[in-house]
C-alpha cells in the first residue's frame, strides 16, 4: 500500500513538472527579431 | 530505514516513468515551436546564369547573379494574433531579391507569411500576402514541419501563388546528416511582373501588361531536410524566366533569367552548424529522455526491489522469533534489528 502511494506521488509530482515546464518555456523573448548571422544581409 | 529508502526509489522510479512519457506526449508538441522573432537569411548565386538586359531587349549570358532571401520574424504580429487567438502563431516578413554583376537589384518579391508555429500549418491572418496580393496559402513554405515524414507535401510556389505537391525523393546524407531529398517541378505558367522594376527601367508592371507582355517561369526546387528540425540544409532552384510578347508581334520569347541557383557555402556551412544544435536539443526531448526516463525508472525500481528484499530478510533473519537478537544493539537501519553494528558485548552482528 505505501508503495503505491510513493508511486502515485511520483507520478504526480512528474505530471506536475511536465504541466509547469510548458508554460515555463513558452514565455515569449524579444519582439524585435534577432539576425542568426551577424553577417547576414540586412533586411531592408 | 531502508524500507523507506526503497518507497522513495518506488516514487522516483514512477516519477522517471511518468515524466518520460509526459515529455513525449505533452511538452514536446507544446513547447518545439519555430521563434516568432528570429532573423534568417541565406544567399544564392547563380554563377553562369542569363539575365535580360532591358535597354536591349535581350538576353545576356554569363552573368554572376546573387540571390538573397531574408525571413525576418513580426514577433509584434505574432504575439498580437495569439492574443487574439490564443494559438501560436509566426509571421514572417520575407523577402527574396535578385543582384546583378554590379550589385544593383534587379527583381524583389515580399511576402507576409504567417503559420502555425508548432505545426507549420499555414494561418491566415496578419496581412498574408505576397508582393502585395492577398494569397490564402495552402501547405509549406520555406520551411518543413517537426518531425519531417518521408512523403509529399504541399509547396507554396510565391511566383506562381499557389501549392503544388513536393515529392519526397529518397534519403541520404549531406555534411554527416541524414536529410530527406525533395524536389518539385513548377512547369512554364504565366506569372505576375514584380511590382519592384529592376533601377533604370522606367516602365511600370501595369504598363508592361497592357502592351501584353508576359512573364513565364517554370523551376525545379529541390530541398535536402533535416527530418528532425525540418530545416532544409542545402537548396538549389533551376530557374528559368521568360518575357513572351503578344502573338502578334511575332517575337520569340527572351529569357528574363535563367540560371542554377545554389546555397553559397558560407550560408550552407552557417545552417549545418544552426541545425545540428537545434537538433540535438529536439531528439533529447523527442527521443532521448522520453526513453532514457523511463529505463532510469525501471533501474530505480529494481533497486527498490533490492532494498526492500534485504530490510525483509534482514528483519525475518534477526531472531528465530523475528526480533532483535539478545545481546545485540539496535543498527543505523530501520528495522530496529542487529545489522553491520557490532553489538555492545562485541558479539558478531547477525546475518543477513
Amino acid at each position: 500500500m505505501r508503495a503505491l502511494i510513493a508511486a502515485a506521488v511520483g507520478a504526480a509530482v512528474a505530471v506536475v513538472v511536465a504541466l509547469v515546464a510548458v508554460p515555463l518555456a513558452d514565455q515569449n523573448g524579444p519582439t524585435t527579431a534577432k539576425p542568426l548571422l551577424t553577417s547576414a544581409p540586412a533586411h531592408p | 530505514m531502508r524500507q523507506r529508502l526503497a518507497l522513495v526509489l518506488v516514487a522516483l522510479a514512477a516519477f522517471l516513468a511518468v515524466l518520460g512519457v509526459m515529455l513525449r506526449v505533452w511538452v514536446y508538441p507544446n513547447v518545439v515551436a519555430v521563434p516568432d522573432n528570429q532573423y534568417q537569411a541565406v544567399v544564392l548565386e547563380a554563377k553562369d546564369a542569363t539575365l535580360i538586359d532591358y535597354s536591349s531587349m535581350t538576353a545576356v549570358p554569363h552573368q554572376h547573379v546573387t540571390i538573397v532571401e531574408t525571413l525576418k520574424g513580426d514577433a509584434a504580429a505574432a504575439q498580437a494574433e495569439k492574443k487574439r487567438t490564443g494559438r501560436d502563431v509566426v509571421v514572417w516578413d520575407a523577402l527574396s531579391y535578385i543582384l546583378g554583376n554590379d550589385g544593383k537589384r534587379l527583381s524583389a518579391i515580399p511576402e507576409i507569411y504567417p503559420f502555425d508555429a508548432h505545426t507549420q500549418d499555414p494561418v491566415h491572418c496578419c496581412g498574408e500576402n505576397v508582393d502585395g496580393q492577398t494569397v490564402s496559402r495552402v501547405g509549406i513554405e520555406y520551411k518543413f514541419p517537426f518531425d519531417t515524414q518521408p512523403h509529399d507535401y504541399q509547396y507554396f510556389d510565391p511566383q506562381t501563388r499557389t501549392a503544388a505537391p513536393i515529392h519526397y525523393k529518397g534519403t541520404t546524407t549531406l555534411d554527416g546528416l541524414i536529410v530527406y531529398y525533395f524536389e518539385q517541378t513548377i512547369p512554364w505558367t504565366q506569372v505576375p511582373f514584380p511590382k519592384a522594376m529592376p533601377a533604370g527601367v522606367a516602365i511600370t508592371p501595369d504598363q508592361i501588361d497592357k502592351l501584353g507582355y508576359q512573364r513565364w517561369y517554370t523551376t525545379v526546387r529541390k530541398f535536402w531536410v533535416d527530418p528532425v528540425t525540418g530545416a532544409p540544409i542545402n537548396g538549389e532552384e533551376v530557374h528559368d524566366e521568360q518575357l513572351r510578347m503578344p502573338p502578334s508581334s511575332g517575337m520569340a520569347p527572351v529569357t528574363i533569367f535563367s540560371g542554377d541557383v545554389k546555397i553559397r557555402p558560407d550560408y550552407q556551412a552557417a545552417t549545418v552548424a544552426l541545425v545540428k544544435k537545434e537538433r540535438a536539443l529536439l531528439l533529447m526531448l523527442r527521443d532521448y529522455l522520453p526513453l532514457g526516463l523511463p529505463l532510469s525508472g525501471l533501474v530505480a525500481l529494481a533497486l527498490a526491489f533490492v532494498v526492500e528484499g534485504r530490510a525483509r530478510r534482514r528483519t525475518a533473519g534477526g531472531t528465530p522469533y523475528g526480533g532483535a537478537a539478545p545481546g545485540s544493539v539496535p543498527d543505523a537501519d530501520e528495522d530496529g534489528g542487529a545489522g553491520d553494528v557490532a553489538s555492545a558485548q562485541g558479539a558478531p552482528a547477525a546475518p543477513l
